[in-house]
């Protein structure tokens, strides 16, 4: 059979991102969610009892009883039939959550989006961190057995993360040991990886992320008063534009409030709105929240009660509890991905803030040993790049496009040997070291 | 989604989305049966070049798929030499100067997606004009057979064809099956089996005749010598009468369709099977609930807890 | 219910119910082993003379007993190729996740589509007469499962079929 590119799904919370090994964007980014016919509380109900109830035999084509299962949307068509249709979504904090939808979900991935012929080509899915091996057992089942696929990689998605930054002109090493630091929409990870090896037992996960970033510019609009002249449904999105359009990080709040109040005119800025029914034209200031967005990472008390730890001390926190003799590599090799790391400047202050707790860390241990003792320094590098945003994707695109990748791919005819277990153990390949 | 789209889906979005917004683009991707396509912007932002690659181009390019090409792109077709080199067909399009019409605009996207389609549909544009030819030939007279039009295959896939021939009366369509797996073979089978039956229901009976064998293959693609060898081949016949290509339009629909006969067939078994892990989940799931009803509950001593609500118990 | 299957499935219930007077017993040739003396079979003298009980000529049980285990095989009928296409994905889709199925085994006795394996661990910490009404509930519906698959397998094909000839017509 001919080699064809292999197909990149990265199935997330949210959004699912596909498309093809080789380029360097995914073709489709759309949302992990599905319509169906069936209302949600039949189908939670319906999960232990006896089955899809059976089909009755259809006597004419008007009858289309018995494959109501193919009755159904995913993505952004989803969402748009939510009126008619129910619709779900199959991952839960990044595992699968439901599979029947999820198999329907990629069923329709491949045949409807991505116009492939399964049996023709090799697929490379991710999976979070710590996924338990019963899932990928499951999904290699789905996807060998219901598509008859050629081969399967299953990727971890930091790992995928690091493998993307190699892109980066500042990476020279293609090592496979440093921290990704994962924010999406809903929660921000931290994850350090050894060789291509998840960490697990050190792996942090932050309640703060896209959403909150968002929902804190809210907030402040609301405070100032912005908010009267914007239409009530509309504010979460506006919120959300002015995030993604105008926001930066700082180097330090003061400095950056009194260049603010010094210079309004060229600091502040518009935002042009219209009301999407009415077509009435608003304009909204933008102000402190250029810069106070995301520095709710850094200082989270400003938004939240409850979860206090700055970014960079979480990261520090995170190496600190790898073993000893990979740390100054997950130090040397910080790699962002997701939305939520795009801001202009994250990756410098973060640099800046690490270095900080770092350095004096390293002060307090030479000042404690007498002074005796010279520590030749920690070196604190952060990695950002331009494929950021779609950084788990990318990196499978990148990982998929090397030769070794097919070497390291468990073939159907492994599986037909071997079967589901078959997945549990994987490869990994493509790092320099 | 019961049947499958005919125009490419990433087409369609990139195109569509370069008409909003141009910007540089380098994306490959492909299509069923093995087909690749390129699309980028090679020089500048606006000038997109769509290149495809497709198996058996030399036999769809010797049965006049540049004239059908031609014919439906026109000026956005580059001549045969200008082909990008590693590709069989590109397409040249300017955003500047194409038309400002949204309605205009789609039916171009629309057009472009359909790229594999109309390449395609070369062999089956010739052997309806074959058949047109052929029936206004006067019959023989001593009673010899009335000739038949040229045998067309398109070996569109590494083990499977399709062979496309015209007669006086009618157009026959025969494509080889292969299946790669004994569960897909049998699954195969119900389908092609349903696929012979359901014209007997008077609702379709305008519908193609649709002829299924087994290993043999039928006599008029004996000679071929390119024919799959393996035990395991099938071969579906439809026999399409002059009502399905006589007016232009259902032509081209019936064109259309047909061609992707195979990869509706692959679709559907995959929906079966996965339909079947569907009803398997149910099942296993009704089996353990009703195996764990046999497992005794272990009263036990009540766990006891600290004042900060963890067990001392150990797992 | 099929005037043959009562009967048949009154058997089956009432040897399995026979069968499972299982005790715990150490194996006589590793030292601190318990091994199930059916899978081992190691010495003849605990073990059991094996049964079977057919249906008909591809409808059948096989419970082999001894002093501290059952095994019991199940042949599931299957008429044609698409029913033993169906009834193996069955099984196997269930052996893959026998961690769940506790008593079931891993793979099926030669000659047979499934397998379970009862020790006395098993009957010691489960209910005896459930376990019984588990397996004769399994050969009830596994049969029920597989024809209902292969019904709606050929209405899907009949409406696929139709609808993609329809849209010639049209």
């Amino acid at each position: 059979m001919a080699q064809n590119v292999p197909i990149i799904m990265d199935n997330g919370t949210g959004y699912s991102k596909i498309g093809f090994a080789g380029n360097s964007e995914p073709s489709f980014t759309f949302p992990t969610a599905i319509a169906t016919r069936e209302s949600a509380a039949a189908a939670t109900s319906s999960a232990g009892s006896r089955g899809p109830a059976l089909p009755s035999k259809p006597g004419h084509l008007a009858s289309k009883r018995g494959i109501e299962d193919l009755d159904f949307f995913i993505g952004d068509e989803a969402i748009a039939n939510s009126k008619t249709y129910s619709v779900q979504y199959p991952i839960r904090h990044g595992t699968i959550d439901n599979w029947d939808l999820m198999e329907r979900y990629w069923e329709q991935s491949i045949f409807k989006y991505m116009k492939a012929e399964p049996e023709d080509h090799y697929f490379l899915l991710t999976e979070p961190p710590l996924n338990p091996p019963e899932n990928r057992e499951t999904t290699a089942e789905i996807f060998f057995e219901s598509f008859n696929i050629a081969g399967l990689y299953i990727a971890v998605q930091a790992v995928l993360a690091l493998a993307a930054s190699w892109a980066s002109n500042k990476v020279t090493d293609r090592t496979l040991t440093g921290t990704v630091v994962d924010s999406g929409d809903g929660v921000t990870h931290v994850i350090p990886v050894a060789e291509g090896y998840v960490i697990g037992s050190a792996i942090k996960h932050i309640p703060i992320a896209g959403r909150d970033i968002s929902q804190f510019v809210q907030n402040l609009l609301r405070e100032r008063g912005e908010t009267t002249v914007i239409p009530p449904e509309d504010q979460m999105i506006i919120a959300r534009t002015i995030k993604e359009d105008y926001s930066y990080v700082c180097q330090d709040i003061v400095k950056e409030f009194r260049k603010y109040d010094t210079d309004p005119a060229t600091y502040f800025k518009r935002y042009e709105g219209q009301h999407s029914v009415t077509g009435r034209k608003y304009s909204v200031d933008v102000g402190y929240e250029r810069f106070l967005a995301p520095e709710i990472f850094f200082n989270p008390e400003i938004y939240s009660s409850d979860f206090l730890t700055p970014l960079p001390e979480v990261v520090d926190g995170v190496i600190q509890q790898s073993p000893i003799d990979v740390r100054r590599g997950l130090y040397k090799n910080i790699v962002l991905s997701g939305g939520s790391t795009m801001f202009e400047h994250f990756g410098q202050r973060l640099k800046r803030d690490l270095k900080q707790i770092v350095d004096s860390r390293i002060l307090a241990s030479e000042s404690a040993s007498g002074s005796h003792l010279k520590s030749s320094g920690m070196e604190v590098n952060v990695i950002s790049h331009k494929r950021q945003r779609h950084a788990v994707w990318f990196g499978g695109s990148l990982l998929a496009s090397l030769p070794e990748f097919y070497q390291s791919c468990h073939t159907k005819a492994q599986y037909e040997e071997i079967g589901p277990s078959i997945c549990r153990r994987y490869a990994i390949f493509g790092s320099a070291t | 989604m019961i049947l499958l789209e005919h125009g490419n889906a990433i087409i369609q979005k990139t195109l569509s989305d370069k008409f909003e917004k141009p910007s540089a683009l380098d994306v490959q991707f492909v299509d069923f049966d093995g087909v690749r396509y390129h699309m980028w912007t090679p020089e500048k932002k606006t000038g997109i070049l769509l290149s495809m690659n497709i198996r058996c181009w030399d036999e769809l390019a010797k049965y006049g798929a540049w004239d059908v090409l031609g014919k439906e792109y026109g000026a956005y077709l580059k001549p045969p030499a200008a082909a990008e080199p590693g590709y069989n067909v590109s397409l040249e399009l300017d955003l500047e100067q194409a038309p400002d019409d949204p309605e205009a605009r789609d039916a171009l996207v629309k057009s472009f997606s359909l790229l594999r389609r109309h390449a395609l549909a070369a062999p089956f544009v010739k052997a309806f004009q074959t058949q047109k030819q052929l029936d206004s030939l006067p019959d023989p007279t001593d009673g010899s057979a009335i000739p038949g039009g040229e045998l067309m295959a398109i070996h569109y896939r590494d083990q499977e064809a399709i062979y496309v021939q015209a007669s006086h009366d009618r157009v026959t369509v025969i494509f080889s099956t292969v299946f790669q797996e004994d569960t897909d073979r049998i699954f195969g089978k119900v389908f092609l089996r349903e696929f012979v039956d359901a014209r007997r229901l008077p609702t379709i009976q305008t519908a193609p005749q649709v002829l299924y064998s087994d290993r043999d293959p039928p006599p008029k693609i004996r000679d071929d010598p390119a024919l799959p060898k393996a035990e395991d081949v099938g071969y579906v016949t439809f026999v399409l009468f002059p009502r399905h290509f006589t007016n232009p339009i259902t032509a081209e629909a019936t064109i259309s369709h047909i061609q992707l006969f195979r990869d509706n067939l692959h679709y559907h078994i995959k929906c079966s099977k996965v339909y079947m892990h569907t009803r398997m989940r149910a099942g296993v799931a009704e089996f353990l609930k009703v195996l764990n009803r046999s497992k005794v509950e272990v009263a036990g001593e009540p766990v006891r807890k600290t004042v900060t609500g963890r067990t001392f118990s150990s797992r | 219910m099929s005037n043959s299957l009562r009967p048949y499935l009154a058997a089956v219930r009432a040897t399995l119910t026979a069968a499972m007077s299982l005790e715990n017993f150490s194996s006589q040739t590793v030292e601190r082993h318990n091994k199930p003396e059916v899978e081992a079979s190691t010495s003849r003298e605990v073990l059991l003379n094996p049964l079977i009980i057919s249906r008909s000529a591809n409808e059948r049980v096989l419970i082999e007993t001894s002093i501290n285990s059952v095994r019991m095989s199940i042949k599931i009928k299957q008429a044609d190729e698409i029913e033993q296409i169906l009834c193996h994905k069955f099984t196997r889709f269930m052996m893959v996740r026998a961690e769940s199925f506790v008593i079931l085994r891993r793979k099926p006795i030669s000659g047979y589509d499934i397998s379970f394996l009862i020790t006395n661990f098993h009957t010691e910490s489960m209910l005896k007469h459930k376990l019984v009404d588990f397996i004769i509930q399994f050969m009830e519906d596994v049969d029920k499962e597989i024809s209902e698959m292969k019904l709606s397998l050929n209405a899907r094909a009949r409406i696929v079929a139709e609808s993609y000839l329809t849209a010639f017509g049209s």
